[in-house]
């Protein structure tokens, strides 16, 4: 056998597009393994809430009850909050939830995964990937909650409305570009995984969760300096959307937090395939 | 004529060495060797038709070479080329979910294994049946034994008919019935298939099954040919290391 016809036939096993190109070929990945991908994300969802008596209920309950204790302490602390306080506070659980769940499920989709690493070979953008859908599906089904709250309070039932699904989509999407920059780096110290942990706690207060931006804008010179928050956007999305309004805030900041996912996705995907390969000989 | 359809040339694989803050503190002020090669320099030609076995001591590289070869471990220096689609049997029925049914399960499990929608869909009955699970195919498998959920894995896993088939160390599941018919499924598998790299410590099967073994040793090809000549240095070397151990 030559050595010209040897190279012909055969193909140098796990050659591949190079990382520049990643945040291309890997949404290329997800198509190509849709099969694949549908199998993890419904193995995920289902997984979520497995061995309870309520079940997908919990996708509501959680937020509902969270809003509850936060709404409480607010009373408590500031006193006298507006009409629709409460409602605030569990738009703004669920949508950060749906960041902080992705982000983390994306930072630990390598360590987490190591059985099925070891054991079988397709591409790695998988495993963050499906993670994050799924927690996109899971907090599609909790943003369920809006619909007693619609009727309850009488809220305008209108396209509006898709503004929810948006930024849910838009803070997973963020999450995930953020995540995947630091998996790899998660698969050699753990460290990265607790110091997540915290950026997610921390970021709870300095994100409009228990505070609205219009809140931040009667503070002043507050109102500019939150907006440098990419997920400042979104969550204030997804209350105007609520009750029947286009989002009421200036439109560089919705510019610049679409921008900024994508940024985390383009340079997080990069990273990613550039570093997974060696990364996963630690674990 | 013959063709060649895994080729390896002067591969070396390097595990990093886990390191604590001492240690890297320690790195500042002195190189200090943090890398274990788990590979070192493998070269290896294996030809279509052809049934290799892959033996030696634990902990000498045997996985880490199919590992290679399926490309979940890129080689640090050296290449592996390989030419056909590649099937590795190891761990069965890694990523089962327990609260999905037996059902939903083989279809999850076959597409991570890369089935396409159709292929799996259309072995779906056959996998079942030989899985032997009846009516508990419709059960979550969390309420599964270790044998029962064995079996599934190994239906799904021997549904297709690779190109190249690497096996590791997965003869042999469940209760001695279908140990039998496990290890008849796997043989069925390895005559089907092209070309196939087992990975055992079943001396007995290998030597009647291989066409040619290869011997490993802290990450080196030291011997290949002949079954039973390889096997014999195995021992032979065994007993070396033995001798060693004692004095």
């Amino acid at each position: 056998m030559t050595k010209a016809n040897l190279s012909d036939s055969l193909s140098v096993v796990g050659e591949r597009s190079p990382s520049i190109l990643a945040p291309i070929s890997s949404i290329g990945f997800l198509y190509g393994f849709g099969f694949l991908v549908r199998n993890l994300v419904r193995r995920e969802v289902r997984g979520r809430y497995r061995n309870t008596i309520l079940g997908y209920a919990w996708t509501v309950i959680e937020p509902t009850l969270l809003s509850v204790v936060y709404w409480f302490l607010f009373i408590m602390l500031a006193g006298n909050p507006d009409e629709y306080y409460a409602v605030w506070v569990l738009i703004g659980v669920i949508v950060w939830a749906c960041f902080g769940k992705s982000l983390m499920s994306s930072v630990t989709s390598l360590s987490g995964n190591t059985r099925m690493i070891h054991l079988v070979f397709f591409p790695r953008i998988i495993f963050p990937a499906t993670a994050v859908l799924a927690n996109i599906v899971i907090t599609m089904m909790s943003s369920l909650v809006i619909i007693p709250i619609i009727i309850a309070y009488g809220f305008p039932i209108g396209i509006h409305l898709i503004m929810i699904p948006v930024s849910i989509f838009i803070s997973g999407f963020m999450g995930m570009g953020l995540g995947i920059m630091f998996a790899p780096l998660n698969c050699m110290q753990k460290d990265v995984e607790h110091l997540f942990k915290f950026i997610v706690r921390a970021g709870f207060f300095v994100s409009p969760i228990m505070w609205t931006y219009e809140m931040a804008l009667e503070r002043g010179v507050y109102g500019d300096m939150v907006l440098w928050n990419p997920m400042v956007a979104p969550i204030t999305m997804a209350r105007h959307g609520l009750i029947g309004k286009w989002p009421d805030m200036p439109l560089d900041s919705i510019v610049y937090s679409i921008g900024m996912a994508m940024i985390f996705w383009i340079i997080g995907s990069i990273i990613f395939h550039r570093y997974e390969r060696e990364a996963v000989k630690h674990l | 004529m013959s063709q060649t359809v895994i080729s390896m040339q002067k591969v070396r694989l390097d595990f990093p060495r886990r390191r604590s803050l001492k240690s890297y503190v320690l790195n500042l002020f002195q190189r200090q060797d943090n890398q274990f090669t788990a590979l070192k320099g493998i070269n290896l030609e294996i030809e279509k038709g052809e049934i290799i076995g892959v033996i030696g001591t634990n902990g000498c590289g045997k996985s880490t070479l199919l590992r290679v070869i399926t490309g979940i471990y890129p080689p640090n220096e050296g290449v592996c080329r390989v030419n056909g689609n590649i099937s590795l049997l190891a761990g069965l029925g890694t990523g089962f979910s327990g609260h999905q049914t037996g059902r939903e399960n083989a279809i999850l499990y076959g597409s991570i294994l890369g089935y396409t929608e159709e292929k799996i869909i259309e072995k779906l009955p056959e996998i079942i049946s030989f899985s032997e699970l009846g009516e508990f195919i419709d059960e979550p498998i969390r309420t599964y034994s270790a044998g029962m959920k064995a079996r599934l894995g190994l239906a799904v896993a021997s549904a297709i008919q690779p190109e190249i088939l690497l096996i590791d160390e997965v003869l042999g599941v469940g209760d001695p019935t279908f140990k039998e018919k496990s290890t008849n499924r796997i043989m069925e598998m390895v005559q089907e298939a092209g070309t196939v790299v087992i990975v055992s410590h079943s001396f007995g099967m290998l030597s009647k099954i291989c066409d040619r073994i290869v011997l490993m040793e802290k990450g080196k090809i030291i011997q290949q040919g002949d079954p039973n000549e390889v096997i014999q240095t195995y021992y032979n070397r065994a007993k070396g290391i033995n001798k060693e151990g004692v004095e």
